[in-house]
């Protein structure tokens, strides 16, 4: 992907992105790492330094967006999240390169010595944690004893990570990595709804060429109504994201979390409708809605499981 | 014709920020507390008061934002529009009472109507002169048009008119009523309709109130018994008119009410302020369940802004809107009507000791509960939503060819 026009729009990068990404889904952990650097992907949002396009985090909103369809299993978010956070530094431009590979350690914190709910934590170099002060540390995983839980996902398991006498590579102060964590809020939610988006084309194209009773099943009204509730849903989210990149009228950050909340109850909506709706073969490991369920249950309890929403209601009641 | 009656309205070229300012501070200063839902001091207000508040916001520049200067309006755009809708909803102002004639017959009128009518009846409805009623459905034909069955016959320079009409909303208040009719039988289907602009005062017009489950009569039967109405009633040739309100009606599926969104936030803010003002239901906003609902309808609710500003967006960029107008009433209705569930149940605990605020909300949202069964039928029901999100937007086929 070549820069060259002021004028590209985020929604340009989709294309792009998808052939990136089927690319990489053709090769290892480390070739993936390249086809997805060299495609300017990794440091979409680092700065030109460190190698990157030093875009704003719309164009890598459908970057992620395509991963979620596409569903690749790759910490694409993470890394290009954390190239863009750690600046003009070393360690940026070799994430941006695709030479090394840094991922995110979404509960926990270093002053616990304890963190979980990471991504492909045994094919990373690098990962983020929270540092229990406000901000945040990139520590070297081969200092980091790792255990994985393979409860959601035994293809593809989250970790815990024992973080006692990790090595810290590169520390984010308070602020960076406030605004981090708003990014990462931003891209998980569009990722999460683009495996809806996918799930959802690929169930409607299943049920237009589903025969029964010399019908198509989308023929049937209840059929046709559970597939528009998930378009319905579908399209809140995707609503509710794109808002959420502008500033408010007054030129304030909007809040994150409310739309992360709810794309992450829709994308879930979405994808077990769509399971229900292939039969008895959505229940098969063949049928890979499967894999875009779990990652989205594997976020969802990243963010513990409706906490995310809860917090959101307590700080509402708070500015009331 | 704002700008020369009212010098305080802002140039729209000053840009929305400043709009937005005027507008938060017009309806700030001006709304009486007995007319905010949320203030203790409130007290129902009456149709005259209703009328005055909206005439007001009109002479303020804060009706009528994207209808032709030339027709009483400000000839702005939906930008504007948005901005002032924004503020509108911010406030707990009462609902509209003449939103058919803004919303509805106002730009139907504009699409299909001689430049005649345009002038009679346009700046009339702005100014809150005239109040109009929807003559669509009738007892065998709500959301399915093609058994209509209220039949208008030519006669001379007139045309006769017999039917009867249901769910008629501010019939007796009406001074005018868009009546759909047909000119053929009920077998021409969709072929044939016609629309009037008829006089609700034209001999033979006899309206029969409805009390709702609200407890309000608010909307009606209309009977035609051999109603006479002028060829000049007449909104459009016999189907031109009709096609044509079809157009205007998918946009305003999308952009009517466009303040529901802010003002389904103000809501909450009601609610909650009303628990945090007593302590038994202060009580209540510590339970985990209850903070996860506010929290998901806190998600709901920046979602529905998303869509709406998403409508406009496109709008402005010149993109057709098409059915998505369906995606946004849809949210919206099941959205709200949940939220009523939810504002029902925390104010049943208010008890005759509560705070004056608590009692007063829980007034305002049992019945609006009650209100919130009518979100999903009006409109276009939930199903017909649905349909049309099936058909329009999702393209899902109903045979193999």
């Amino acid at each position: 992907m070549s820069i060259s026009d002021n004028d590209l729009q985020p929604e340009e990068f989709a294309q792009a992105a998808a052939e990136a990404i089927q690319d990489a889904q053709t090769r290892d952990f480390r070739g993936a790492a390249q086809v997805l650097a060299r495609a300017g992907l990794c440091g979409v949002c680092a700065l030109e330094d460190a190698g990157g396009l030093a875009l704003g985090i719309e164009f890598a909103l459908p970057i992620v967006a395509e991963a979620g369809k596409l569903r690749l299993h790759w910490p694409l978010l993470e890394n290009l999240l954390i190239a863009k956070a750690l600046g003009d530094s070393p360690l940026a431009t070799e994430l941006a390169s695709g030479e090394r590979v840094a991922t995110w350690a979404l509960q926990g914190s270093l002053q616990d010595a304890f963190a979980g709910h990471v991504r492909h934590a045994r094919d990373c170099d690098w990962v983020l944690v929270a540092d229990g002060r406000g901000g945040g540390a990139l520590l070297d995983l081969r200092t980091v004893e790792i255990q994985d839980d393979e409860a959601l996902d035994p293809e593809h398991p989250q970790s815990w990570l024992m973080l006692d006498g990790a090595k810290v590579l590169a520390e984010l102060d308070a602020a960076t990595f406030a605004a981090l964590q708003r990014d990462s809020h931003i891209l998980i939610a569009g990722f999460v709804n683009g495996a809806a988006e996918a799930a959802l084309a690929t169930t409607a194209g299943y049920m237009s060429t589903r025969v029964q009773f010399e019908r198509p099943l989308s023929a049937k009204q209840a059929v046709r109504h559970l597939l528009a509730r998930m378009r319905l849903l579908q399209e809140a989210s995707s609503a509710g994201i794109q808002r959420v990149l502008d500033t408010d009228e007054y030129g304030k950050l909007r809040d994150s979390r409310p739309v992360l909340a709810n794309a992450l109850g829709n994308a879930a909506f979405v994808l077990e409708k769509s399971i229900h709706l292939h039969g008895g073969m959505g229940f098969t490991w063949e049928v890979p809605l499967h894999y875009a369920l779990r990652e989205v249950r594997k976020f969802d309890a990243a963010f513990g499981a409706g906490a995310l929403a809860s917090q959101v209601g307590r700080d509402f009641i708070q500015t009331v | 014709m704002h700008m020369e009656k009212n010098p305080a309205i802002p140039d729209a070229a000053a840009g929305p920020a400043v709009y937005r300012q005027y507008a938060r501070q017009w309806l700030g200063a001006h709304l009486p507390a007995h007319m905010r839902a949320d203030s203790v001091d409130y007290r129902t207000p009456t149709l005259d008061e209703c009328r005055d508040w909206e005439a007001s916001m009109y002479e303020a520049g804060l009706a009528g934002m994207t209808w032709p200067k030339a027709h009483g309006g400000l000839g702005l755009t939906l930008r504007e529009h948005l901005v002032v809708n924004k503020e509108v909803g911010a406030l707990a102002m009462p609902e509209s009472v003449s939103s058919i004639g803004k919303e509805l017959a106002g730009p139907i009128i504009q699409t299909v109507g001689t430049e005649e009518q345009k002038q009679l009846f346009l700046p009339r409805i702005l100014s809150m002169r005239d109040y109009w009623c929807q003559g669509f459905s009738e007892p065998d034909a709500g959301s399915d048009l093609a058994r209509l069955r209220t039949k208008a016959v030519p006669e001379g320079d007139s045309w006769r008119i017999n039917g009867q009409k249901i769910w008629t909303s501010g019939a007796a208040k009406a001074r005018y009523c868009l009546l759909l009719t047909r000119t053929g039988s009920v077998a021409d289907k969709h072929r044939g309709l016609l629309m009037f602009a008829v006089p609700m005062d034209t001999p033979g017009i006899r309206v029969v109130p409805i009390k709702s489950i609200d407890g309000k009569v608010s909307f009606a039967e209309v009977f035609f018994d051999n109603v006479v109405v002028p060829d000049s009633a007449r909104l459009g040739a016999p189907d031109e008119g009709w096609n044509a309100a079809i157009r205007v009606l998918s946009i305003e599926r999308a952009t009517n009410r466009m303040y529901r969104a802010w003002r389904f936030d103000c809501e909450l803010r009601q609610l909650v302020a009303a628990c945090k003002s007593d302590p038994q239901l202060s009580r209540l906003l510590d339970d985990g369940s209850y903070q996860r609902r506010i929290g998901d309808v806190v998600g709901e609710i920046d979602a529905l802004k998303g869509l709406v500003e998403q409508t406009v967006n496109r709008m402005m960029a010149g993109d057709r809107i098409g059915a998505r107008g369906s995606l946004t009433k849809l949210y919206w209705s099941e959205c709200h009507q949940a939220f009523a569930g939810l504002a029902l149940a925390l104010v049943s605990h208010v008890n005759p000791r509560s705070s004056a605020l608590a009692q007063r909300a829980r007034k305002h949202f049992t019945t609006a509960y009650f209100y919130a069964r009518a979100e999903t039928i009006y409109a276009g029901t939930t199903e017909v939503q649905l349909d049309i999100i099936a058909q329009r937007i999702m393209n899902l086929p109903k045979d193999l060819t």
